[in-house]
């Protein structure tokens, strides 16, 4: 139940809003949080937060793409596919994930380490290719930066490899 | 003329600036708030950014003084800012840089907005993908709260205007306007029929306005150095001020570069963005994110302002410029772009719905090689029956890139379908990972 | 409040509309249909389909019809080819997906799409893509679900919404692949109002108990009124080969305006059912046999002679169902009256109905409503009392919901009710001030309501000069009562009274709808006389718009009356006592009427226990299934010499009679129904008679003719013409009724004294010292026979769609009981008093207050016989729905049973239970 774990949190997000059903999508990423997906539990608790009817949320959890149905991989590989990161090999990179992991887009690992989907972009055009593994972009990925990363993640659960806030282009020196 | 001198990206580009708040203020942040705070009526504000020429950075460019103005005058009750950061129309990413690197400047923009229009409490609509963009901004909002910037009776002069960060979860609609809205309601985020607009109707039905990131962070310079000093910069009177453009593709020095708007694209791309990665030559420009049409070599010349581009036959939109190069196909190029409109059309209506379905369709079968003749006729009138006859500009935007492929590579559409042999899409583009 | 009118052209008609109009109305009126699927005039406009394209001059882009509102000189353009281009290719990317299943959709021959695409004889499609797909899924037993048909307007998910206020229905997913379900892979499970499936345009959602039967012009249709409810819907009933096929109901018709609810859309079945009885039964040793009408005929009249020479015609008594038609009630009284010769008449009018109907005319003269339904819709303020409107009367349900929802109305609810979502509505979650609690609480909560109105000084002054007296009487008696104890009465502080009082008071427009919780519950007569008090104290009774509603049950409680099927009135209704009208209706009726006036129910009941009454003439009424066995009515009947009965089953009654009646349904016959606005409605016959049946009056003018007092008519329009004579401007007045006014006079004498005899009574708190007494009965629970959203009575329980959704009765409690008993959904439970006790399964529902738990009437055999009787000395009213109970886990449920008090701490069993507390 969210409602005893996460008290104090769900009422500072509900005072956020003047009309409750707005705390949906933080609810949402709460009960993500907690399970890895959006259980069908968890919808029917956050309707009755929201007083909404169960329908009511699972319409909104499936109009999002970031909201899962179903658990997914430890790491959850989302891979942008749309034309800027295309033009610089993001084709390259999923082919690589393929030789790397054995698993395309919409697949999972058997040992459930990973997941790999395809997503539309994500702002870091000028830095392609690039993922995002759960909350953590990496960009401007190579071969050998995926078969680091993967290696990280296995090993740490993170990898240094990571982006931080915004970086590039470096300031032209003139 | 004098040395052109960055505005948004100063901050940030100054070696060693983290955006904290400490940084900010020590490079004059927040003075524009504590000026205008309880000192300028916001009348006189709105005034202001008026003069200051500046127009919306989201996309549609429309004046931001003039949107605030339809506001209902003296209205009783709550009324909202939202700030647009949901930044995901393919090619931009100059928003992603302003949250990370600079967030008090967004902050302070906001913050002076708010006073103009009598906001007190505003929302930062960040897409939900920018975990980090969503955690730093957190983190800004809360020394801006301990500084007394955010909050009640800010700096004692009795405003009081809070400021949260609303998550989106993955939806490109959500960055029109009125989607935005409904997803902030807690509902699936299908924009709403206008009129009415949300300056009289908007969030839970309140008059509303909504402004992009870019467009807010201009207000404290604006505040700090006066309307006619902006209003100068770049190529008034229609388009003063600066934009951030983000170049992508194939150029050697990809990013964001933040030029006057009267900017050649030669000069963006050849000097800023340090021309082409390799010796094959330009071949197609996307000069404002995935909305808009393509241009060729030919556009180079055209003037990085809202009226130039558009009499060129394409739009400024959001900033996003990307460069393709000799060799890459055309057909391909627009399928991946018809990809993403189809995955992300919200459904609402139907000529949007259905036809982006149909068009990705018979594009993939081109592609494969099983294309008809028919086909190119049958594009072109469904690209037609769309555009125009949505609930949003999204209808407009999903056609643009079929239709400025058609128009200038016809040939290699035509070249496709006649290739008896099927080629998969992957053996017809298979663009190599760079040596960063 | 004139409205201001705008001039548009439409095609080069000008026309003058109301301000707002939106265009595709205006266009409808200058006789332009322009094609549209996800518009409909019920729904906020949506403007997804982008069907309803049209051109606008001075407007650059085609702009859609259905959200677009006209202005003053707008020229609109609806026929030129840019339009109608616009209309061919929105129509082609529809059918890109759609597919090509028209032979086997029910909606054929009804469809939007089919008809549009018709219209615009769309070329060979140029779609050569593969056509969506969707999963195959089970959407419920009732509701069918093909989403490859569906054009996606969400005109279902929006009606769910914005109409019904359940929300069932939810868009699943988003563009193209978008899909209507109801949560996850449940199926659905909702109010199942049938509204989705009648507002679809298309074959996506159809009706699971019509598929594949028909093609819609093979059915034989009437427009009829529904039988399950006092809300008098317009249906039409539609059968093949004299099979029900289908129930719908057009927009823009009737009292409904095309909504129905469960038991009216999916309750069809049970005219046709197969234990319909189909012949004439005679006793015969102790066994009903089958016998030819002339027999039975026969049969009874000479044993009605008979027993009429050697007992006298008081011996003999009449009940019938408010479920028949005025006809046959009024033939049924006037048989019982004339050829009889007895006023020992009742009806089911008898369990709640004439307590309204005695409040109304005692404050107001008007036995009828003083508002309309559409008063319901413009009122500013509503106040419900006990209506638990959404289960007894949906459709009444509905004005009040689009008067909240649509309009803005204040919402105030004195309900068994706390707000909460559930899988049907709950018109507390609309409320504005919402008072949750026991239906035995609703008279100290209808006192503090008045209070609160006196102390806050909302009393219209003009009144208070007036009849000043009046208003101290009652400010005095309400002084009387301290708000300490009012607080713990009610549960509520006094600040919530006056807020609620203040919205009231203020309100233009204010009706107050009176429900079952309260005219069938002890004190009925008193809390409605009270409520009117309020009406007359905040100065709204007699403004226009303004009055009180009592809610009929029954589709004709409100007809039986005033057709004098009830002890105490003649036709009209007038007293029996009235000498004037006895006098003008013998005159009518050429005969003396019988002397004195008549028993009821219960009077008729005991006086056959007595064996003062010996001979009992039934038309489909069934005491002894519905009182509870303390009535004695079994014994009763057995004890009677002959006992006659008209029904359509074997009820527990009619298997007690000497003879037994085929009778027709409403399926069957001709007539009217009074609905509970009091309107006049035409029942008309949708199928050939069932069996041997017979409408109930034309066996009774049989009847009259064997006995020689011939009642004769040829059908039953010439009945309605003598009802005409008897009761002036009793008519068919049209589609909305014209309320009557009050009458002044009347309310004049009761406020200058008629109030006096009973004021310092009705302004006592009900069952004084009960505070104490209540105590005690913290340990038990209240339980409460209720109605049903998907049940009428226990007719309804032979209706097949309805038991796909509830085939039997289960102990409703919310959650907190419910883990105090430390039971949940699906346990096996024991109820218990010093009555009797009965098993049964536990289901939850968290509107419920805390210590009121529920089991539906229409399965009640066991609980009745938990339910104390009492008789409203006045009204002759029998209450017996309310009992205190214990609840205990029936054993079987693994664990050794213990009882748990309410108040949390478990205690072992008692042994001497105390007396469970009888209401009042
Ligand atoms: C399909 C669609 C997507 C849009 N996405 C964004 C976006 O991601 N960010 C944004 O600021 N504006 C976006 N817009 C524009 C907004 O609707 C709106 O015009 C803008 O946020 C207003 O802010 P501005 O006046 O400061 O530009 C989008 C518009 C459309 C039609
Ligand atoms: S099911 Fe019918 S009414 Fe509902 S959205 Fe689909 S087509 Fe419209
Ligand atoms: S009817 Fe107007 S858009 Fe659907």
């Amino acid at each position: 139940m969210l409602k005893e774990k996460y008290k104090a949190e769900i009422e500072h997000i509900l005072s956020r809003y003047p009309v409750r059903r707005s705390a949906v999508l933080p609810l949402l990423y709460l009960a993500q949080k907690e399970e890895g997906y959006v259980s069908e539990t968890a919808m029917k608790e956050i309707a009755g937060i929201l007083r909404l009817t169960p329908p009511q949320v699972y319409e909104v959890v499936t109009f999002y793409t970031m909201f899962q149905l179903k658990p997914v991989g430890t790491f959850h590989i989302q891979v942008c596919k749309s034309l800027m990161c295309a033009l610089v090999g993001s084709d390259t990179l999923l082919r690589w994930l393929k030789t790397r992991l054995g698993i395309g887009p919409g697949e999972t690992t058997i040992d459930k380490l990973f997941t790999i989907s395809t997503v539309e972009c994500l702002a870091s055009c000028g830095t392609g290719p690039m993922m995002q593994i759960n909350d953590d972009y990496y960009e401007g990925v190579t071969e050998s930066k995926v078969d680091r990363i993967l290696a990280d993640l296995k090993r740490d659960g993170t990898s240094s490899l990571k982006s931080g806030p915004f970086m590039l282009p470096e300031p032209m020196k003139s | 003329m004098p040395p052109f001198e960055k505005i948004l990206l100063k901050n940030m580009e100054t070696p060693g600036y983290t955006g904290s708040l400490a940084d900010y203020e020590h490079a004059g942040g927040y003075q524009a708030w504590r000026k205008v705070l309880g000192k300028v009526s916001p009348a006189e504000i709105t005034e202001t950014v008026k003069k200051s020429g500046l127009r919306g950075r989201g996309g549609a460019g429309f004046p931001t003084g003039v949107k605030w103005g339809f506001l209902p005058k003296d209205y009783q009750g709550s009324k909202y800012l939202c700030c647009n950061a949901d930044e995901s129309e393919p090619g931009t990413f100059k928003d992603r840089q302003l949250i990370e690197r600079d967030p008090h400047q967004m902050i302070e923009g906001i913050l002076i907005a708010c006073y103009a229009i009598g906001v007190e409490t505003a929302y930062i609509y960040i897409r939900g993908e920018f975990v980090l963009g969503a955690q730093i901004l957190e983190r800004a909002l809360a020394e801006a709260r301990t500084a007394g910037y955010v909050g009640q009776n800010i700096l004692g002069a009795g405003t009081s205007i809070n400021i949260w960060v609303h998550r989106g979860a993955g939806a490109y609609i959500c960055g029109e306007e009125t989607a935005l809205l409904e997803s902030l309601e807690g509902k699936r985020g299908l924009p709403r029929v206008k009129p009415p607009f949300p300056a009289t109707h908007g969030l839970y039905n309140k008059p509303t306005v909504v402004n992009n990131v870019e467009t807010l962070a201009n207000l404290p310079h604006i505040m700090n150095r006066g309307a006619e000093w902006f209003a100068a910069i770049g190529s008034p009177p229609k388009s003063s001020g600066t934009r951030i453009f983000c170049v992508s593709g194939h150029v050697k020095r990809p990013g964001n570069f933040e030029v006057p708007m009267g900017t050649t694209l030669r000069e963006l791309i050849f000097e800023h963005a340090g021309g082409m990665r390799s010796d094959k030559p330009l071949k197609a420009i996307i000069p404002g994110g995935a909305s808009a049409p393509f241009f060729t070599p030919e556009h180079l010349d055209v003037k990085l302002d809202f009226e130039s581009v558009a009499q060129a036959g394409s739009m400024l939109g959001s900033g996003g410029v990307t460069v393709m190069e000799e060799g890459t196909s055309m057909v391909w190029a627009a399928l991946r772009l018809m990809e993403f409109f189809y995955h992300e059309s919200c459904g609402k209506c139907t000529p949007c719905r259905e036809g982006s379905s149909w068009l990705v369709q018979t594009m993939r079968r081109i592609v494969d090689g099983r294309g008809r003749k028919s086909d190119l006729e049958t594009l072109v009138e469904l690209c037609q029956n769309i555009a125009g006859r949505t609930v949003c500009a999204f209808g407009d935007a999903e056609v643009a890139p079929i239709m400025s492929t058609l128009k200038y590579w016809r040939h290699e559409y035509e070249e496709l379908i006649q290739q008896a042999a099927a080629t998969a899409p992957v053996e017809l583009m298979m663009p190599a990972m760079g040596k960063h | 409040m004139s409205v201001e009118t705008v001039e548009v052209t439409i095609d080069g008609q000008k026309l003058m509309v109301p301000k707002g109009t939106l265009v595709i109305e205006a266009a409808r009126q200058a006789g332009v249909m322009i094609p549209h699927f996800c518009y409909h005039p019920k729904l906020k406009p949506d403007a997804n389909c982008r069907m309803c394209l049209v051109e606008i001059e001075k407007v650059p882009k085609l702009q859609t019809s259905c959200s677009t509102p006209v202005s003053n000189g707008m020229v609109v353009r609806t026929a030129t080819t840019v339009v109608n281009d616009a209309h061919k290719s929105v129509l082609e990317f529809i059918l890109a997906n759609h597919p090509l299943d028209c032979p086997v959709c029910d909606q054929g021959g009804r469809c939007d799409l089919q008809d549009f695409s018709h219209q615009y004889t769309p070329t060979t499609s140029r779609f050569i893509e593969i056509k969506r797909i969707f999963q195959k899924e089970y959407f419920s037993p009732l509701i069918e679900k093909e989403m490859n048909r569906c054009v996606q307007c969400l005109r279902c998910v929006r009606y769910c919404d914005e109409v019904m206020d359940v929300k069932a229905l939810a868009p699943v997913g988003r563009g193209t692949m978008t899909e209507i379900k109801h949560f996850g892979t449940h199926e659905l499970d909702c109010e199942f109002c049938g509204g989705c499936v009648q507002i679809c345009p298309v074959g996506a959602i159809t009706s699971r108990l019509s598929m594949y039967e028909f093609r819609p012009w093979m059915l034989k249709r009437a427009d009829t009124i529904c039988t399950y409810c006092g809300d008098g819907c317009r249906i039409t009933v539609q059968a093949k080969n004299n099979q029900l096929i289908e129930v719908n109901s057009a927009h823009g018709v009737g009292r409904n305006n095309g909504d129905l609810c469960p038991r009216g859309f999916f309750g069809y079945h049970v005219s046709t059912h197969p234990d319909r009885i189909t012949q004439p039964m005679i006793r015969r040793n102790g066994q009903l046999m089958t016998a030819t009408w002339e027999e039975a005929l026969e049969y009874v009249a000479e044993t009605c002679i008979a027993l009429k020479l050697k007992h006298g015609p008081q011996a003999f008594a009449g009940l019938i169902t408010s479920r028949c038609t005025n006809e046959d009630l009024y033939v049924f009284q006037k048989f019982m009256r004339l050829v009889i010769g007895t006023n020992n008449i009742d009806s089911s009018a008898r369990y709640g109905q004439i307590t309204g109907v005695r409040a109304l005319r005692r404050v107001q003269g008007t036995p009828r409503w003083t508002v309309t339904f559409e008063d319901l819709v413009a009122a500013n303020a509503l106040l419900l009392v006990g209506t638990n409107v959404t289960e007894t009367n949906p459709i009444t349900g509905l004005k009040i919901k689009e008067a909240v929802k649509k309009h803005g109305a204040s919402l105030v609810t004195i309900e068994p009710l706390v707000p909460a979502v559930g899988k049907i509505s709950n018109i507390a979650n609309l409320s504005t001030h919402d008072f949750p609690g026991r239906p035995d609480r609703f008279g100290a909560m209808v006192l503090a309501l008045i209070k609160a109105v006196m102390d806050e000084r909302l009393v219209d002054a003009e009144l208070a000069q007036r009849a000043p007296a009046y208003v101290k009487a009652i400010g005095d008696a309400l002084h009387a009562i301290s708000w300490e104890v009012l607080e713990a009465e009610t549960d509520r502080a006094s600040a919530a009274w006056r807020d609620a009082a203040r919205v009231f008071a203020a309100a233009k427009r204010a009706v107050i709808v009176v429900g079952q919780g309260v005219l069938r519950h002890p004190g009925g007569l008193d809390i409605t006389t009270n409520l009117l008090d309020l009406l007359l104290l905040t100065g709204h009774h007699g403004r226009p718009g303004c009055g009180l509603a009592t809610l009929a049950e029954e589709n004709n409680d409100q007809g039986a009356v005033e057709m004098g099927a009830v002890a105490e009135f003649l036709p009209g209704p007038s007293d029996v006592t009235d000498r004037h009208a006895r006098e003008r209706l013998a005159g009518l009726w050429k005969e003396e009427l019988p002397q004195g006036t008549g028993r009821t129910l219960t009077g008729i009941l005991e006086e056959a226990k007595k064996g003062a009454v010996k001979a009992v003439y039934i038309v489909g009424e069934n005491p002894v299934g519905s009182l509870p066995p303390s009535s004695g009515a079994k014994e009763a009947l057995q004890q009677c010499e002959f006992v006659i009965c008209q029904e359509l089953f074997m009820t527990e009654t009619a298997a007690l009679a000497h003879v037994v009646f085929p009778a027709s349904s409403y399926a069957e016959k001709e007539g009217t129904f009074t609905n509970t606005e009091g309107l006049v409605q035409p029942v008309r016959q949708a199928i050939d008679t069932v069996g041997e049946s017979r409408p109930d009056w034309e066996i009774l003018s049989a009847l009259s003719v064997l006995m020689g007092y011939p009642i004769e008519y040829g059908d039953a329009k010439e009945i309605f013409k003598e009802i005409r004579s008897v009761i002036p401007g009793y008519a068919l007045l049209g589609p909305v009724p014209t309320p009557p006014r009050p009458d002044v006079a009347v309310i004049t004498q009761y406020v200058q004294s008629g109030y006096a005899e009973d004021v310092t009574n009705r302004y006592r708190l009900p069952g004084e010292g009960r505070g104490a007494k209540g105590e005690r009965n913290e340990q038990s629970f209240t339980l409460v026979l209720s109605q049903s959203l998907f049940h009428s009575g226990k007719f309804s329980t032979r209706a097949k769609g309805l038991l796909d959704v509830e085939a039997d009765g289960r102990l409703a409690l919310n959650g907190t009981d419910a883990s105090k008993l430390n039971i949940t959904e699906g346990d096996r439970v024991r109820l218990f008093n010093d009555r009797g006790e009965m098993t049964t399964t536990v289901t939850l529902r968290d509107r419920l207050p805390d210590g009121l738990v529920t089991f539906p009437e229409h399965f009640d055999e066991q609980a009745l016989a938990l339910m104390p009787l009492t008789v409203d000395d006045r009204t002759g009213v029998p209450y017996y729905r309310a009992a205190r109970v214990r609840i205990e886990k029936a054993r079987g449920n693994g664990q050794k049973v213990t009882t748990y008090s309410a108040a949390s701490s478990p205690s072992p069993l008692a042994s001497g239970l105390e007396s469970p507390e009888e209401t009042r």
